[in-house]
């Protein structure tokens, strides 16, 4: 690994616990495996991978520990067909066009035409130009094509990019580096190999409860915990789409704002739109299920 | 392995003790089929430097997050992880102690029936007119010798992948989007008069394929020319994934991806643990439907189920998970070998429950089906209208 020529500050935790309290200052509670990973990532200056099931707060981490290195956060969103000019950087050809206009006739060389000023930074090119030291979140990466994930590899081992007409840029300081996964398709072991890797399993319903409480102020207590027995007791059917802790949040907030103190049989069905987002899923919980889940969640 | 522990940390200094801990678990792990290279072994000490020792829930994440990138390996890991650093009398077996057949042995189950014989087959004809003979020969009816020679055509298969066009944009004269970048070069030269026009246009790229292949007994006659067919379909680029079914499903594109067919049909069928036995159809799709489909696997893909379609499950199922299926896949295609036969129909329960989510149903008895399959999955271009 080349680390020579980038600048690296001190680490800024001492120990997993103190990163664990800062997580939990930026309303994230980790558990003990996550917050280890995030602790090694920066000890290690490695990417860290997180992969789990969608809705388990995979992008909820990264931002949660961008806050609490008060580092920028730089996201980059991929899908199928992203590219460099979406990804990295692009010239600005409208005001190059304009440039050349406004110059007197054979007055522009190419050099001006393609200088900084003309340039504009997409999410890596920023992390990499960043005077600051940023968090660079490479969210569903496994939604981009390998085309892109090979470009990637590069980025992330000497953070660098070249840009034809420029030269070579390389990262005043090391990005910390993020990237998430919905495991749509599997990624490259070349890719993997340079990152640390992070499966987010659901949390535990004691943990849950903990999150609901802490995400929706003001919710009943006697609610966030029967809300979250509820979504366990679904994880553990077989939908097609179990709920995620976000789905969770959202439950409970629509919930509180409906003024329940705990779970009712037809609230809980009036509102279940937002804890399952499959058709068929909602078919299979109703009636005697749905009224069985609930008496079972309240215990 | 269990000798090669060493008991007595004492002997050596800490540093020292740990570092062949972590090389002999990694070794343990390999064996586990995990893939553990010097890479992960010196992030892995890195990490074990960074951490509080004495907690032992920090020195399993550490080890855990260096060591494995894929979920798969996490029980593995996990069962290697207790064997190892919590002391158990001796590391339980990391694979299924189970005698493994030989791929010889395995062929031999596959084979064709003994016994049958080439109808006119004394008779001396070209090598060209004997492959085209062989061509529409059924598979079921193939002597050992004819099948050797058939392998030879399956593999030449070139297998037709149906196209989608990618969000990415290639330089093409005939293009609709104009280049910009190109143009803003040009420029230069006329004062910034946009003259010289240059376009891009979407590219186009192969679309996912996923096959699913039946390995059950009512399928012996076909299965190992399919299985053929499937290394031949993996080999034609990136996006294939295969899978093999009778009573559990199992996926098979790593094994499948070797270039030497006999090594990727040897690891292929010590792979699959039911060969020739039962088939649940219905139970197996809604396995691939649950695991694959969830990943979006399906969403987009054409999907080529290869099966007989007998079902000894609940035919219920099968519509069940065909429906769920199809409205995540871009095409369904059944291959099913019994359509070779003239007066095949679909009335097997299984078949019958499927045929309503089918976008084409094609037979797949003989060489010659299968060149047909790679024109009709060529030929695929909107969605459900094969």
């Amino acid at each position: 690994m080349r680390t020579g020529f980038i600048y690296s500050p001190p680490m800024v935790f001492a120990s997993i616990d103190e990163l664990d309290s800062a997580l939990a200052g930026a309303l994230y509670l980790a558990d003990r495996g996550l917050a280890t990973a995030l602790y090694l990532s920066l000890v290690l200056e490695k990417p860290l991978l997180l992969e789990g099931e969608a809705g388990v707060g995979k992008t909820e981490a990264a931002k949660a520990i961008a806050t609490a290195l008060e580092a920028p956060l730089i996201r980059l969103q991929c899908y199928e067909g992203l590219d460099i000019a979406h990804a990295v950087y692009e010239w600005n050809y409208a005001r190059q066009l304009l440039h050349i206009r406004a110059a007197e006739a054979g007055a522009v060389d190419e050099g001006e035409l393609f200088g900084r000023e003309f340039l504009i930074r997409r999410p890596v090119l920023e992390a990499i130009e960043s005077e600051e030291r940023v968090l660079l979140l490479i969210d569903e990466i496994d939604r981009a094509d390998e085309e892109f994930e090979a470009f990637l590899l590069e980025v992330l081992s000497d953070f660098q990019v070249t840009v034809p007409e420029l030269g070579t840029i390389a990262a005043r300081q090391r990005p910390y580096v993020i990237l998430t996964s919905n495991r749509t398709r599997e990624l490259h072991d070349a890719l993997k190999r340079r990152c640390l890797y992070h499966w987010i399993d659901h949390p535990s319903v004691a943990r849950e409860i903990q999150i609901v409480e802490l995400r929706v102020p003001g919710v009943p207590e006697r609610l966030a915990e029967e809300a979250a027995r509820f979504a366990a007791e679904l994880r553990s059917l077989d939908l097609q789409k179990p709920p995620g802790l976000a789905e969770t949040i959202d439950w409970v907030q629509a919930l509180t704002a409906l003024g329940q103190q705990e779970l009712q049989v037809e609230q809980v069905h009036a509102t279940l739109g937002t804890l399952l987002k499959y058709h068929d899923d909602l078919l299979t919980i109703r009636d005697e299920t749905l009224a069985q889940l609930v008496a079972t969640a309240r215990g | 392995m269990a000798d090669s522990r060493t008991p007595s940390p004492a002997a050596a200094g800490p540093p020292h003790a740990v570092v062949r801990h972590v090389v002999l678990f990694g070794r343990v792990l390999r064996e586990g089929g995990l893939e553990v290279g010097p890479r992960r072994i010196a992030d892995a000490l890195r990490a074990l430097d960074a951490i509080d020792l004495a907690r032992q829930e920090d020195v399993y994440w550490a080890l855990r997050q260096t060591l494995v990138a894929r979920r798969e390996d996490l029980e593995t890991f996990d069962r290697a992880f207790h064997a190892w650093f919590l002391r158990a009398a001796t590391p339980p077996p990391l694979r299924p102690a189970q005698p493994l057949r030989t791929a010889a042995e395995r062929r031999r189950v596959g084979a064709p029936a003994a016994g049958v014989e080439l109808d006119g087959g004394e008779i001396e004809v070209g090598s060209w007119s004997r492959d085209e003979l062989l061509r529409k020969r059924d598979f079921a009816a193939m002597t050992a010798e004819e099948f050797a020679r058939a392998r030879a055509l399956i593999r030449e298969i070139a297998v037709g992948r149906p196209r989608r066009r990618t969000h990415r944009l290639r330089p093409d004269d005939r293009g609709t989007a104009i280049d910009v970048r190109a143009l803003v070069r040009a420029s230069l030269a006329t004062g910034g008069d946009p003259v010289v026009r240059a376009y891009r246009s979407r590219a186009h790229a192969p679309r996912k394929l996923v096959l699913l292949l039946d390995i059950s007994g009512s399928m012996e006659a076909y299965a190992r020319a399919l299985l053929l067919y499937l290394h031949a379909a993996r080999g034609s680029g990136r996006g294939v994934e295969t899978f093999a079914f009778g009573t559990r499903l199992t996926r098979l594109t790593p094994e499948l991806g070797s270039r030497n067919a006999d090594t990727a049909l040897a690891a292929a069928s010590s792979r699959v643990v039911d060969w020739s036995g039962g088939t649940r159809i219905g139970e197996s799709l809604k396995a691939y439907n649950d695991e694959w489909g969830r990943r979006a696997l399906t969403r987009g893909a054409v999907v080529v189920v290869l099966s007989d379609g007998c079902e000894r499950g609940d035919p219920l199922v099968v519509a069940a998970e065909m429906a769920r299926l199809a409205r995540q896949a871009f095409a369904v295609v059944w291959v099913n070998p019994l359509k070779g036969h003239p007066e095949y129909e679909p009335l097997t329960g299984g078949m019958q429950a499927a045929y309503p989510y089918i976008d084409r149903l094609v037979s797949g008895h003989d060489v010659a089906s299968l060149e047909a399959l790679g024109t009709v999955l060529g030929g695929i271009v909107r969605r459900h209208a094969a």
